[in-house]
């Protein structure tokens, strides 16, 4: 048997006979356990209930009578956001988003019924997923039982009789990094197991779910080095503890709330009050399309009557009012998407100053890299919403065509008497989110790895120069 | 007293806890001028608004005026109504990162509009602000320990344990002196900046009592629970174990766990059930006989019964007849909508009386007027806003009165409701009595301190 395992199997012992730590560990494992049974649970009642919603909206839509198409454009669908497989593992920004939408006619709304406007603050303490366990619970349980590792024996005075023994100093701390390894192991146990099953059963998300596995690794693999370089480092276990307890706080709680402060203070975002009226004022500069006289639409009318040939807007063979509808709709929707890609933009320049506090805290990173694999960032709930107004766009243009080709413009005089058949509205509505490419998520979340694997590298050469150290000790 | 400052020299000589509170220090410095910039951000965002909101409205006056009928105007004139935030929002930002604190309303069918979000960056929220409500509940508690945990067994440690022990006023009182002091200058140097800007920023005394006494009992709390823990027998290493694995339950586990709970036991899917009801009954009423429509408003409101019927066209009064009717159908499901939210904070509340760090946040939250029940105030006074806009127009409407540039000018405005936040009684006194409690236990403790004992540190 190596030396390296032999030092580990003794370590393993003596944290099995210390009941704190061998009763801390089981607690944790159960709880992850406990944590990856609700999220999943959490996240199938979700999913469960948006898409029973949507077959009701769905089914609403597809039933409504014979109607005049504008009433239609103004009736509106609903679409509903629902968690992707992996947000049961990190449901990311997924409570603190809105995820019903409402699609209508000249308007674009916000996703609302997020749960953080529907919880108390209780919510703001955290969820209970296996992504909370192993990002804040779990490194703490490993200082708790690894701070003292080298320390505990350069105390007790058995360091030098091992070195003593022939004991090289790298081997010993070796074999106290494979144990706290070992218990880091155990506790990422039930989470490995959680995403298998999804890795598995889910096409599609075998290879973001390694990626959270390895990503998680790596996290507790950093805190195993750290501890046990500061183990070798300190001449006490007490000291060591402080110290590490200190970096697990600035690191997990405190560098992960200072960096959106930063974030949001350097580049603001405007309220949905300022931007409405941007958006009105942008329009109205445009033209009016209530306005007979007003240049713009004029100008659209002299345009249309050209390109069909004829001199008046009676003579057109189709509706003119479904015309004006359609390019009225195009100028709104052309500022919403300018200004709701602005909006994004700015929340990505805050999120890519957030990222560079990776480098003081790879806690950072970690979450960047989680929600990114787990599918519940903001990229993708921008992804939700572009993809939402896109639909919205699409089918109210299909209503305002139905408009100009179903209607003529002496038939088109009251929204409430002139109808269409209803069989134009059956499977108009439904909306697919179409999934992210899996190489695109995987991308986003590299730099996110990259980082972690710098931080990994970084505190493994650390315990260089602290097992050098060790060595001297036994001179 | 003299003894007070010979214990402050001993003190003043050791690093780290003169290091621990001064970071104590200025975190939350950090954290209350970080609240006052945001809070600072939201007024200036509010009297922006304002103007904005003006220039607003003088434009839809241009344009719709002229054809002098107040439907359109009611249809087209959206008004400003604001939250504006209380003297000490700035120390818990709360609800304000992801609600609205500004909206615009219009006299259209209510439930159709007040639960439009607001644009805020998720990942942002979801991290949390760093706020003195954040350092008081995460933070403080990490401090007194670090402060207290090696009371006793440091001077093991050194073998001063039995020359204090036999000292005149050693034993119990030394410990209390020496444990009181440390918690005396976390407690000052937490609460000291919030001190400072709460007198600057004309905030009541009754929300200061609750800002200092909420702070207070909490950190006696942990100086108590420190005690109990510090005055055992064992090393500083595993009294620092057992404090911060306490800490970890009760502020991390423990109200996470209950959050999973409690978001399972009170569902609130109310909230999409009444927006989709409330389309299909606004909507549904262009398919209905509008005279129908007219006499389902009557029965509800017999004040417009003796008004002109309807023309054969379009008529505005029937418009916004059906849209309020729209609302008046999903009233229930309102209710029920708001008795679940409700029903989530005050399990919280209760919850408060269990965990101290969830009944704290609890406290800070409430006086500070950021807390889910002052979200649902400015529903309500939006709400209340909306009714009033209704009364306004509805006599233009039901009695067809021309409505000319007077009439633009005599909209009713948004006034934000006067008053104060509620004051968090019940979660004060749940706080004070858990910090007594823990304080009691923590003197009991520290008249047992044994001088002699095996154990390493």
């Amino acid at each position: 048997m190596s030396p390296v395992f032999r030092i580990a199997r003794e370590e393993w012992r003596l944290m099995w006979r210390d009941r704190v730590a061998a009763s801390g560990l089981v607690l944790l494992v159960l709880l992850a356990g406990v944590a990856a049974f609700t999220a999943w649970d959490q996240r199938q009642a979700s999913a469960a209930e948006r898409t029973r919603h949507q077959a009701q909206v769905d089914h609403e839509f597809d039933t409504q009578p014979d109607r005049h198409p504008h009433r239609m454009v103004h009736y509106g669908h609903f679409v509903f956001r629902a968690p992707g497989p992996l947000a049961a593992f990190d449901p990311g920004v997924d409570a603190f988003t809105g995820h019903t939408l409402f699609l209508e006619g000249h308007r674009q709304n916000s996703a609302n019924f997020g749960d953080v406007r529907q919880s108390s603050l209780l919510l703001r303490f955290g969820q209970l997923t296996p992504a909370f366990v192993l990002q804040v619970l779990a490194p703490l349980l490993l200082v708790f039982v690894g701070h003292a590792a080298v320390a505990r024996e350069r105390e007790a005075g058995t360091l030098r009789v091992l070195l003593a023994q022939g004991v090289k100093p790298a081997r010993l701390v070796a074999g106290k990094a494979l144990a706290l390894g070992g218990v880091a192991g155990v506790v990422l146990l039930p989470a490995l197991a959680a995403l298998a099953a999804i890795g598995v059963s889910t096409p599609g998300q075998g290879g973001p779910a390694a990626v959270l596995a390895l990503g998680y690794a790596a996290w507790l693999a950093i805190w195993v080095a750290g501890i046990v370089g500061v183990s070798a480092w300190l001449a006490r276990g007490r000291d060591a503890l402080l110290l590490l307890l200190a970096a697990w706080t600035a690191c997990v709680v405190v560098v992960p709330r200072l960096a959106p402060e930063v974030a949001a203070a350097r580049t603001a975002l405007p309220t949905r009050f300022e931007t409405d009226i941007a958006i009105a004022r942008d329009l109205a500069a445009i033209g009016d399309s209530h306005n007979p006289d007003d240049p713009y639409f004029a100008g659209f009318r002299q345009q249309v009557l050209a390109r069909y040939g004829v001199a008046r807007i009676e003579d057109l063979p189709v509706n003119y009012k479904g015309l004006v509808g359609m390019e009225g709709e195009r100028l709104t929707s052309e500022l919403f998407a300018r200004y709701a890609a602005e909006g994004f933009e700015r929340q990505a320049a805050q999120l890519a100053w957030v990222d560079r506090f990776a480098w003081l805290s790879p806690m950072v990173a970690l979450r960047r890299l989680s929600m990114a694999a787990a599918g519940s960032d903001l990229v993708q709930y921008r992804r939700f919403v572009e993809q939402a107004e896109r639909h919205r766009y699409a089918l109210v243009q299909n209503l305002n065509r139905l408009q100009a080709e179903q209607l003529t413009l002496r038939g088109d005089k009251s929204s409430r008497d002139n109808r269409i058949s209803a069989t134009h509205w059956h499977g108009a509505a439904d909306f697919h989110l179409e999934p992210e490419a899996t190489g695109d998520t995987l991308r986003r979340a590299a730099p996110a790895a990259g980082a972690l694997a710098l931080w990994l590298l970084g505190l493994s050469l650390a315990t260089v120069p602290a097992t050098r150290r060790l060595g001297r000790e036994a001179r | 007293m003299n003894t007070m400052i010979h214990e402050a020299r001993l003190l003043w000589r050791q690093p780290v806890p003169v290091v621990a509170l001064l970071v104590l220090l200025l975190l939350s410095t950090l954290a209350v001028v970080v609240g006052q910039r945001e809070v600072a951000a939201q007024r200036d965002t509010i009297a922006r608004l304002a103007v904005l909101q003006q220039q607003d409205l003088d434009a839809q006056a241009r344009k719709h005026l002229k054809r002098g009928d107040a439907g359109t105007v009611a249809y087209y004139t959206f008004h400003g109504t604001e939250d504006t935030p209380s003297p000490t929002a700035f120390l818990a930002l709360g609800l304000r990162d992801a609600s609205p604190y500004v909206m615009r309303v219009r006299a259209l069918a209510l439930q159709a509009q007040l639960h439009e979000g607001e644009t805020f960056n998720p990942e942002l929220v979801l991290a949390g602000r760093f706020d003195f409500a954040f350092v008081l509940v995460y933070l403080a508690p990490l401090f007194v320990i670090a402060l207290l945990h090696d009371l006793v067994s440091s001077e093991r440690r050194a073998g001063r344990l039995a020359l204090l022990a036999a000292l005149p006023g050693g034993g119990r009182r030394l410990w209390l002196r020496r444990a009181a002091l440390r918690t005396a200058l976390a407690f000052t140097a937490l609460v000291l900046p919030a001190m400072v800007a709460l007198g600057h920023g004309g905030a009541s005394l009754a929300a200061m009592v609750v800002v200092v006494g909420a702070t207070a009992a909490y950190v006696l709390f942990w100086a108590g629970v420190s005690l109990v823990v510090a005055a055992r027998a064992g090393g500083s290493a595993a009294h620092a174990t057992t404090l911060m694995g306490t800490w970890a339950v009760l502020t991390l586990l423990l109200p996470t766990l209950a959050s999973a709970v409690l978001s399972r036991a009170v569902p609130v899917h109310q909230g999409v059930d009444l927006m989709l009801a409330q389309r299909q009954a606004v909507h549904g009423a262009w398919d209905l006989p509008p005279d129908d429509t007219m006499a389902r408003f009557f029965l509800g409101h017999p004040e417009w019964r003796d008004t002109a019927p309807l023309p054969s066209g379009f008529h505005w009064k029937w418009y916004f007849a059906f849209q309020q009717l729209g609302d008046e159908h999903v009233a229930d499901q309102v209710a029920a909508y708001r008795a679940a939210l409700q029903s989530r904070q005050r399990w919280t509340d209760r919850l408060g009386w269990l965990l101290p760090g969830v009944g704290v946040q609890a406290a800070l939250h409430r006086q500070a007027g950021t807390d889910l029940g002052a979200q649902l105030a400015y529903q309500d006074a939006v709400a209340a806003f909306h009714t009033r806009l209704r009364t306004f127009f509805y006599p233009y409407l039901f009695r067809d009165v021309a409505f000319g540039a007077k009439d633009f000018a005599a909209q009713p405005r948004f006034e934000a409701p006067t008053g104060a936040p509620g004051v968090p009684v019940s979660q004060v006194i749940g706080l004070v009595f858990a910090g007594l409690l823990a304080t009691v236990a923590g003197t009991r403790a520290a008249g047992r301190v044994r001088v002699k004992e095996g154990g390493r540190s």
